[in-house]
């Protein structure tokens, strides 16, 4: 039976071990080193001094011990109008 | 962090404001930025800014196109009498071409047009080879338009998901992605982060995936059964390796950006990265489950399902123990109420294609209305909610200036969400009614159809919604580009007002 969906076999053992050797050679390459920092990339250090309207007091107070005062967000800082803006 | 030795100047710079050097220092200061860093995001932001607008307006043109063609269909499956006269509004005609533009011209254009915005920003540099990347996109857009008006003229190939025939659309759409295709990479190739984000691999990934999954969806000598496992191996493996690949990574990116912290788990976003890729290829053909295949090629595919648990729960802990205890946030973040609701919809239609492809639940579910409900929980409640949060958050960015109208995002947002809520609650009721009634030798198959009245009334309503949410959304985003008078009532986003940097004198004075 293997002939009918020979295609699709092959295809499948390849989308398989590609990536497994990919992994391998992203492995190998060091593509995973330092993890913490890696996950980090995506920020600036404005991004831990925006003031936060939904967050906790405990985890603000925080903020400001590590990071300093806090900037205040301004319109369109999280992805869309301004919550004043009604028009 | 140093700054490009040769920055890119073009139509961008010629059609926006310019600040000096000294204003770009000014902006940084008093952002907390150091003016380099600064300068590599608007850069990134201006280099991108002409190719996503446009995929974004082309997406969002296709996205009323296919829903309208997705009420016409949905309509006549209660009322098949409508608009009958018509050959190319036919049931099969329409619904066809509904799928195209929905998920090729809408998401898949829309998607791409997010990874060409996010991949320079993730990997500190301008967006390489725009003109090629334009390109891509107007051929891409083409090939879109040939094979649904081919569709409509009732030229098809036959395949679901495949229809579009591949003479006359395959080369646009071939060609158009693989140029896109090759500005990312060669983006990614000139990178100047060290690091690559987890989104980088997802988006590399979809770009290596799809031109495989084509290939072998097209190749054009199947015969028979050959066909449908061709077909499903194609038309599964496009939501896993394509439109959630592409969703995943915006969704790893815009939560924790926009929340302001780190995943909740980077190490499992790589676990869930790697077991997607290894496992999912073998998904497809649990939709054949009864059918006319080699045992061993279902079974197979019902365990690589159930395989799917790994990445699915690594990328749901990740995804929701980040906004665990910051759900206010979504009170102020339409791009992240879409992308939140999103990655719970990814959670939600996973776990359930898992369950499905049991045969106990597949003996139900196989044949019914189900399956249309959980491909919309997936391509629309996951992929298409991702795509609006990701627009919301990128369009600012682009020109420089606020969303005109909160009520109008809440509209959106409430029409979308009560449309597709109504839409999967009725269809899914629908499906299993429909399949208990099909198991029962002692129903008629009319009554197993007449069950699903109600379930199929209740989708047109949930779709007319959709709709509407569409219009909405199209009409706010038209008056954002096109009328910025009266978008500039309000503020611009922080530190990217005027994305362009530099005079020609500053430039000079930088050197």
């Amino acid at each position: 039976m293997l002939p009918t969906s020979l295609a699709v076999a092959i295809a499948t053992a390849a989308m398989t071990l590609v990536p497994a050797l990919l992994l391998l050679w992203a492995w190998r390459r060091g593509l995973f080193r330092d993890l913490d920092a890696q996950s980090r990339v995506i920020f600036e250090p404005r991004d831990w001094r925006i003031e936060r309207p939904w967050e906790a007091p405990s985890d603000r107070l925080a903020r400001e011990a590590a990071h300093g005062p806090l900037e205040s967000p301004q319109p369109g800082e999280w992805g869309g109008a301004g919550r004043s803006d009604t028009a | 962090m140093s700054a490009p030795d040769t920055p890119r100047f073009g139509s961008v710079e010629a059609a926006r404001g310019r600040l000096t050097l000294e204003e770009v220092g000014a902006i940084a200061s008093s952002r907390g930025l150091a003016p380099e860093d600064l300068e590599v995001r608007l850069r990134a932001d201006a280099s991108s800014r002409r190719a996503v607008l446009a995929l974004f307006a082309v997406a969002l043109g296709w996205l009323i196109i296919g829903t309208i063609f997705g009420d016409i269909a949905s309509i006549k499956l209660h009322s098949p009498d409508f608009l009958t006269r018509t050959s190319w509004l036919t049931f099969g005609r329409v619904r066809t071409a509904h799928l195209h533009a929905v998920n090729y011209g809408w998401a898949t254009a829309a998607l791409i047009g997010m990874a060409l915005w996010l991949m320079p920003r993730l990997v500190h540099t301008e967006l390489k080879g725009v003109p090629i990347a334009i390109g891509g996109a107007v051929l891409f857009t083409i090939g879109i338009a040939a094979g649904i008006v081919a569709v409509l003229a009732g030229w098809s190939d036959g395949m679901e998901w495949l229809e579009a025939p591949r003479w006359l659309a395959g080369p646009f759409l071939v060609i158009g992605g693989g140029l896109i295709g090759l500005s990312l990479f060669w983006t990614v190739a000139s990178r100047k982060s060290e690091h690559l984000y987890v989104s980088v691999w997802y988006i590399l990934g979809a770009f290596i995936w799809f031109p495989m999954l084509y290939l072998v969806g097209k190749w054009p000598t199947y015969v028979g059964v050959e066909s449908a496992a061709a077909n499903w191996f194609f038309a599964h493996n496009v939501l896993g390796f394509w439109l959630t690949a592409l969703s995943v990574g915006g969704a790893y990116y815009f939560i924790p950006k926009v929340l302001g912290r780190p995943i909740y788990s980077y190490q499992l976003s790589i676990v869930g990265f790697w077991s997607l890729a290894m496992f999912y290829s073998l998904n497809g053909m649990h939709h054949l489950v009864g059918g006319p295949l080699p045992t061993w090629m279902i079974t197979t595919s019902i365990v690589a399902s159930v395989f799917m648990f790994i990445p699915v729960v690594a990328t749901a802990i990740n995804l929701h123990m980040t906004v665990v205890g910051r759900f206010g946030a979504l009170r102020y973040s339409p791009t992240l109420r879409f992308v939140v609701l999103g990655a719970f919809a990814y959670t939600a239609v996973s776990l359930q294609g898992s369950f499905t492809a049991l045969r106990e639940v597949n003996r139900v579910t196989h044949f019914t209305h189900w399956t249309v409900a959980h491909s919309h929980v997936g391509a629309y409640a996951f992929v298409t909610f991702v795509a609006f949060g990701a627009m919301y958050y990128i369009v600012p960015r682009l020109v420089g200036h606020e969303w005109p109208s909160e009520r109008l995002i809440r509209w959106h947002f409430n029409l979308v969400l009560a449309g597709i809520a109504i839409y999967v609650v009725a269809l899914s009721w629908a499906g299993v009614a429909q399949g208990l009634a099909l198991l029962d030798p002692a129903t008629p198959f009319q009554e197993s159809l007449r069950r699903t009245l109600p379930g199929l009334w209740a989708r047109t309503f949930g779709g007319l919604l959709l709709t509407a949410g569409h219009l909405v959304f199209a009409y706010h985003f038209w008056i954002m580009v096109r009328t910025p008078e009266r978008a500039r009532r309000t503020r611009p986003p922080f530190h990217e007002a005027r994305p362009v940097l530099y005079t020609a004198e500053a430039e000079a004075a930088r050197r």
